[in-house]
């Protein structure tokens, strides 16, 4: 890892340089209404700044809410199908928290591991991730208590962290080395700086090893009912979860022509495991709102060997019903 | 890039239909591009996903036996959009198909055994492969018995095999029907299957039982097979959850860390007992 100085005055430039090189760039854009969103950006000054998370992840960077798999069309002999994988374009995501950074680590090991998945596998290689450390934090987010912090550099290429005029540059990767190559001269070389005194002070609620180890018997804990009591199966923190990757996966046809899109699906929702019989397998909201806790806490972690809850606390500010995730867990998991 | 992308389908032309009951059908599949043909393979117990350009996937065994090449086969029942629009296909269509997924029947293990399978309705399609695949092999395998039953005679899917399996002499077969269910000229016998297999009373001594079919049949059929002494791990089913994907990632088959669609369908009672009851 590389570790460098950039003036904080020099960050626009930067912008500039990156946007010239050809690369798409989403950043954190102000909506009405004073929530923030991922959007494309082409100038420096429509990044938000002063915001402590975004509404939604970024991950529709490398799993879009609808992803077209192929167009057909039909012919006399058959279909002509054709991928559609040739336009994605190089992008650059440009200020996201490293709790989002460590997601898209965790979401990669998801698509590629086993079954490597074609669409997620050239999205990623053509993404770049600049991550901004996090000198604010709210009540909802709790990265710490999932072993991560306002300053982890987990699957960033390049994590910056404000100190003061200066911007402390962790450049962890070749695509983040690319980055600084766009602009060299705006960059100085610098020795390891210690960041803790730039951020958040965020207050941890659990011990992830300790919930690990206590949620594998918590499967019939009688808690699940009054902890789920709330949940409108409305599907909104599966939605804006930055590790969340479940997907249907619809036809859509206009004559003789059409394509195939795959589109974010939630186990929150009724209708997902329902068989064409009406036989459902989770049949009321207690048993999915519990499927959803058990797979970012024990099934990720029996898969995957990795918790696929990043504290980002999205989940929390988003729900109507005001359900939060790391209540529920050291409820349902109290001994 | 170099993954191979498997959400492109295989063309296939219905090569045969044949109307099995009310609402099933059976389709012969051949490969429009041969090429295709020659590197396809799968074993028994895997599922493919059909579909029809435009309207979508859906889920289902391949219900003909590996050891018959240059064509694959499966069996279903028209109930949604996209089954559906299956049944309104025409001989020389062209649908999609993607797979072969998920795991095997682990036929192997079974030389030298008796076997016994239990189904009813169209839970006989994902055993039909399997059957097919022993009698291909018959000298391989000990008694094949076949307990099997619909709703009623009308219902009964593969009626030409039932009959084959008949009269072939190696194999024991009980076509029932449930009470109620048979017509003016049925010959067969009348009762549920579990009460079919409880009055016949499998012997357990060498043997596997495979069951699959609707979740009521395989409740009722357990604590008969377990009366008559066989383990659970020498009971075999194949799990149906809502499979989209085929490969893993979509989420919509899960019972717990488990995936339908990769780490079964085919699972062994003990396996089973292991899992929530998500299914």
């Amino acid at each position: 890892m590389e570790t460098k100085l950039l003036q904080s005055n020099d960050l626009p430039t930067l912008f500039d340089n990156l946007q010239k090189s050809g690369k798409m760039i989403l950043a954190p854009v102000l909506k009405k209404g004073g929530k923030v969103f991922f959007e494309r950006v082409t100038s420096y000054d429509q990044v938000a700044s002063d915001f402590i998370q975004t509404q939604f992840s970024a991950k529709s960077v490398v799993f879009p809410k609808v992803e077209e798999l192929f167009t057909y069309k039909k012919t006399e002999t058959g279909y002509d199908v054709t991928e559609s994988l040739a336009s994605i374009p190089e992008t650059v995501v440009w200020g996201l928290r490293p709790c989002d950074s460590s997601a898209f680590d965790y979401i990669s090991e998801f698509f590629l591991k086993e079954n490597p998945d074609a669409y997620f596998a050239t999205r990623k290689e053509r993404c770049t991730l600049i991550a901004i450390s996090c000198p604010k934090a709210d009540d909802a987010c709790f990265c710490t208590s999932v072993d991560l912090g306002p300053g982890s550099t987990a699957g960033s290429d390049i994590l910056l962290t404000v100190m003061g005029n200066e911007l402390y540059v962790e450049v962890l990767t070749k695509k983040g080395n690319a980055v600084i190559e766009t602009a060299p001269s705006l960059f100085k070389d610098t020795t390891a700086k210690i960041k803790d005194e730039y951020l958040a002070k965020i207050t941890t609620r659990f011990s992830i090893d300790e919930i690990k180890e206590k949620i594998k018997n918590a499967y019939n804990n009688a808690e699940w009912k009054q902890e789920s009591m709330g949940c409108l199966g409305c599907g909104s923190c599966a939605f804006a979860c930055p590790t969340c990757t479940c997907f249907d996966i619809q036809d859509e046809s206009n004559g003789d022509e059409g394509s195939r899109k795959r589109c974010w699906d939630a186990c929150g929702l009724s209708l997902f495991t329902k068989h064409n019989s009406g036989h459902n397998p989770r049949k009321n909201q207690t048993e999915r709102r519990r499927q959803r806790l058990m797979h970012k806490f024990k099934y990720s972690v029996e898969n995957l060997g990795i918790v696929s809850c990043v504290g980002c606390g999205r989940c929390i500010r988003v729900c109507p019903a005001h359900l939060n995730i790391f209540e529920n867990i050291l409820t349902v998991t109290k001994d | 890039m170099s993954i191979k992308n498997t959400y492109i389908p295989y063309q296939m032309r219905i090569a045969n239909i044949t109307e099995e009951a009310p609402l099933v059908r059976t389709y012969r599949l051949e490969f429009v591009n041969p090429d295709e043909a020659s590197e396809f393979s799968f074993k028994a117990g895997q599922f493919a996903e059909y579909s029809i350009f435009g309207e979508g996937e859906s889920t289902f065994c391949i219900a003909s036996s590996p050891t018959r090449e240059g064509y694959i086969e499966c069996t279903f029942r028209s109930s949604g959009r996209v089954t559906k629009a299956l049944a309104a296909c025409e001989l020389n269509d062209i649908i999609g198909l993607r797979g072969p997924y998920g795991n095997t029947f682990p036929i192997e293990d079974w030389y030298g055994k008796n076997i016994v399978f239990i189904t009813g309705g169209i839970g006989l399609p994902p055993l039909r492969c399997v059957i097919w695949n022993l009698l291909d092999q018959r000298d391989k395998f000990g008694d094949i018995s076949i307990y099997y039953g619909a709703r009623t005679t009308k219902d009964l899917v593969y009626k030409q095999e039932l009959e084959d399996w008949k009269n072939r002499g190696d194999v024991n077969l009980f076509v029932t029907v449930d009470p109620g269910g048979e017509s003016p000229d049925w010959k067969g016998l009348v009762g549920f299957v579990p009460t079919i297999v409880e009055q016949n009373a499998p012997k357990s001594t060498n043997a596997v039982a495979i069951v699959a079919g609707p979740p009521i049949l395989i409740k009722m059929s357990m604590p008969i097979l377990a009366k008559n002494g066989f383990a659970n791990s020498d009971i075999y089913t194949t799990l149906e959850n809502r499979m989209k994907c085929g490969v893993g990632k979509c989420g919509h088959c899960t019972v717990g860390k488990t995936y339908v669609c990769k780490d079964g369908p085919v699972f062994s009672y003990d396996e089973v007992l292991l899992m929530p009851a998500e299914y």
